[in-house]
């Protein structure tokens, strides 16, 4: 796998707006034919960095390469293999839904005639209606449908689902498998934790401009802990002294004992063990979820002064 | 309702809230209209006033404009014209019935609909502003900024000489022609979904009142009672002064604007009475080219100022008969519609053909304009992230746009050369009228140049274009009826075209236009191939 190409790279990049650093050296890298989760607050430069990829600004330094090209100089020529759906899904007011698709559909080449059809089936979107007449869901339907109907080898998605309903959600989260069955490749940018972690094969968290950790979901989730909550019918021996357990909590409840702590991923095994001598009732493990990954990203390198950003995690990961 | 009950508190606590937002969104147009009209009022009373600084002289222009009758379609009948008022009157009259009223229109929509389609108001009726307060807010802010621009009109005409009753009626007059469009729009906002709708609708009725006002003053019947640039005439600020003449307008205004405050109350949100159905569910293979589909982006504009010129050379040429007797008959007629010495029917033309380029340098402007917004819209981001280039998608428009503009140039010089054969009996002007429209086409190209320029390197800065055309205007309009000094006259590239068919056309100036239209437009696509997208 050393020799194939990613289909984006990036190292170093930079782009500054005046006095506002919207990419500060942000590194990420996108192997054919994965699901790439893109996650960060609210102006932490995923649109920027997806505008330089697609060669609509430049970068201030630093590479960015798609399919192993310059995009800036060479935009119309990448632009063939990918489609893109923005985060603002702006389409002209006057033309129907039907009218957009084609229209969108012209400037990427090569559209899959009964994929459409299918697409605009499934979405249950009314190809006659002015787009002016549209909800914020149904604009975003009608972009998400004019880029899975092209035949593109690569998918950028800015945040795409951020108007669905959970059923189309549904619709969506399966077309995208069915893409990457096809051996297309996505970066997803999402706040959505739960469609990231439905759909990423890797994931990369940025802040400000710069990658604070990027790698497979097993991967974050081997440097965090797991939940551990246990119902036993003897107290378990020493669990204390297990290497990596903590916010250990023990209670007796009639015959039974309820304990509760969380532990490495490492060290799950020896202590899985010991409950299992315990006597198991139930047992629940609860592997860290996305949110809390991306909490605890941001959790280690965030200081007093950056309170301000608070907020919008918050948001984020709610 | 007593005064502190908490109901009625409510509401005018709503009402302000939504005056204090109108007033925080709008105050830069506001400004900029009512100084800019104010100024373009004191500036031609100044040049009226020193260039017709004896009774006498105001005599001749006034026996001159009233030979023949034919000129009363455009400017209007001045009653007591025989004076620095009427004067005035007389040459401001034409521009000012166009902007009076766009000023209202221009204000309104942007206020109420603009913000309604924009989702902007189902924010605030969130709160606790009822659904009528926009409405009557942009009433109350519109009207004030009318009544400010009147005010700045009177002490404007008053400065310079003229009688202060005169003054403040003639400037009341004006006002209260932008209160009944006011008014109009207000309505028309509530009637139809968009607000390009507004400004469709009223700028129709608008050309409606000026052909029954000009209909009504060149045959002198009652047809000019029927248009609201007819009340305005009928006040007569320099005749017979008629203050009850005001109350049309202000009764028709007020009408309209409680039947606007009360369909907005009554209606909900985002409905219209005037709603499209749907529409095909495919695109044609034309739309889905780039050239197209510019064209399709384009096709409103294009149209829109085409039968602007249609109209205007229609109306010229129609009447041109009654204006080549009128100058037989006094030769100061010429004089006073820009005309020097010559052919009189090539003079006609050639004043014509100065405007109609008015109106193509307009369409030019605005039509890059469009780009603009599709860029701060997002809309260019789409369009860009496929296979088409910037290179490819600016050229697109630009042919689109340069078709427009001959479209516009030879529609109008067509029109204008076939009334004229109609009217004047003879088709020996057909040829020189559509080369000398052809030969404006480089002057106009400048202006798009500029545009153009700007938009490539920022399109933020684009009011520059505008304000670049604005002084084109201004200069073509009543550079030479007001005597600017040469100077002034050649910062407008009309000037350099040399005043077709009447004299002869400058080539060299024509080459040296097209010249700097070449680098400008190079600047622009370069400019623009080397920016970020979007840029707002």
């Amino acid at each position: 796998m050393t020799d194939t190409i990613p289909v984006i790279r990036t190292q170093g990049l930079t782009k500054v707006f005046g006095k506002v650093r919207a990419l500060d050296g942000l590194d990420l890298t996108v192997q054919p034919g994965e699901v790439h989760g893109f996650l960060g607050p609210n102006g932490a430069g995923k649109s920027t960095t997806i505008r330089v990829l697609l060669g609509l600004m430049k970068a201030t330094s630093g590479r960015a390469e798609l399919f192993g090209g310059d995009p800036w100089n060479d935009a119309p020529r990448l632009h063939r293999r990918l489609a893109y759906v923005a985060g603002d899904v702006a389409l002209w007011p006057g033309l129907t839904g039907g009218q957009c698709l084609d229209v969108l559909g012209s400037t990427h080449g090569s559209v899959d005639e009964q994929r459409r059809a299918d697409l605009v089936e499934q979405f249950q979107l009314d190809p006659t209606k002015r787009v002016r007449d549209y909800s914020k869901g149904n604009r975003q339907k009608v972009a998400l449908i004019a880029a899975l109907a092209t035949d593109a080898e690569l998918l950028v998605l800015d945040e795409p689902t951020s108007g669905l309903d959970p059923l189309m959600e549904h619709v969506f989260q399966q077309r995208i498998r069915n893409r990457r069955e096809h051996g297309v490749t996505v970066l997803l940018s999402s706040h959505i934790m739960g469609e990231v972690e439905a759909l990423a094969d890797r994931v990369s968290i940025i802040r400000r401009g710069r990658t604070v950790t990027s790698g497979t979901l097993a991967d974050l989730r081997r440097h965090t802990r797991t939940a551990v909550h246990a119902v036993t019918v003897a107290a378990p021996g020493s669990l204390t002294g297990i290497q990596g357990l903590a916010d250990f909590q023990y209670e007796r409840l009639n015959e039974l004992t309820d304990t509760r702590f969380t532990i490495d991923s490492d060290h799950l095994d020896a202590a899985i063990g010991r409950l299992h001598v315990a006597g198991i009732h139930t047992l629940t493990v609860t592997p860290p979820s996305l949110g809390a990954l991306f909490l605890q990203s941001y959790g280690e390198t965030l200081d007093p002064k950056e309170s301000a950003g608070d907020e919008s995690l918050a948001e984020v990961v709610q | 309702m007593s005064a502190g009950h908490p109901a009625a508190d409510d509401r005018s606590r709503g009402l302000g809230t939504m005056l204090h937002i109108v007033v925080r969104i709008q105050w830069r147009s506001v400004l900029i209209w009512a100084l800019a009209l104010g100024a373009s009022m004191a500036g031609t009373a100044a040049s009226v006033a020193s260039l017709y600084d004896t009774a006498a002289k105001i005599h001749t222009y006034a026996a001159a404009v009233t030979t023949g009758g034919a000129l009363a379609a455009i400017n209007g009948h001045v009653e007591g014209i025989d004076s620095l008022g009427g004067v005035i009157q007389d040459e401001f009259g034409f521009l000012i019935a166009v902007l009076m009223p766009l000023l209202a229109i221009s204000l309104v929509a942007r206020a109420t609909r603009g913000e309604e389609e924009a989702g902007r108001l189902e924010l605030l009726l969130g709160g606790r502003i009822a659904r009528h307060h926009p409405t009557v807010a942009a009433l109350l802010v519109v009207t004030a900024t009318i009544f400010a621009t009147a005010v700045l009109f009177a002490v404007g005409l008053a400065v310079f000489g003229v009688p202060p009753t005169g003054a403040v009626l003639y400037a009341l007059s004006l006002g209260a022609l932008g209160f009944v469009f006011t008014g109009l729009a207000a309505l028309l906002a509530q009637l139809t979904p968009h607000a390009r709708g507004i400004y469709t609708w009223s700028l129709i009725i608008l050309a409606g009142s000026f052909a029954l006002r000009g209909i009504g003053d060149v045959t002198k019947t009652w047809v000019t009672w029927l248009s609201p640039l007819g009340w305005a005439e009928k006040a007569a600020p320099f005749g017979d002064q008629r203050w009850w003449a005001l109350l049309i307008p202000l009764a028709a205004g007020l009408t309209l604007s409680i039947a606007a405050a009360r369909l907005a109350s009554r209606r909900d949100l985002g409905s219209a009475l005037v709603r499209g159905g749907a529409g095909p569910n495919r695109a044609t293979v034309r739309l889905r080219s780039p050239i197209g589909f510019a064209a399709w982006i384009h096709r409103p504009a294009i149209l829109g100022w085409l039968a602007g010129g249609v109209m205007l050379a229609g109306l010229m040429g129609a009447l041109s008969h009654q204006f080549l007797d009128a100058m037989a008959g006094n030769p100061a007629v010429a004089q006073a519609i820009g005309i020097g010495g010559g052919r009189p029917v090539d003079g006609l033309i050639a004043a014509t053909q100065l405007y109609l380029a008015v109106i193509a340098a307009g369409y030019l402007i605005q039509g890059i304009g469009t780009l603009r917004t599709e860029e701060s819209n997002g809309r260019l981001e789409n369009r860009l992230s496929g296979t088409l280039s910037r290179r490819r998608w600016l050229a697109a428009h630009a042919v689109v746009l340069l078709g427009g503009l001959v479209t516009i140039v030879l529609g109008s010089s067509l029109v204008l050369g076939l009334a004229t054969a109609l009217s004047a009996g003879d088709t020996a002007d057909f040829g020189p009228t559509l080369t000398s429209g052809l030969a404006y086409l480089p002057a106009e190209l400048v202006l798009g140049g500029i545009a153009l320029t700007v938009y490539g390197m920022r399109p933020r800065l684009f009011a520059i274009a505008w304000a670049s055309y604005a002084a084109m205007t201004f200069i073509a309009f009543l550079g030479s009826g007001l005597k600017f000094s040469q100077w002034v006259l050649d910062l407008s590239p009309t000037t350099h075209v040399g005043n077709p068919p009447m004299n002869a056309v400058n080539t060299a100036a024509l080459i040296v236009m097209s010249a700097v239209t070449a680098v400008l437009g190079a600047v622009g696509f370069i400019t623009f191939r080397r920016r970020g997208v979007p840029q707002s």
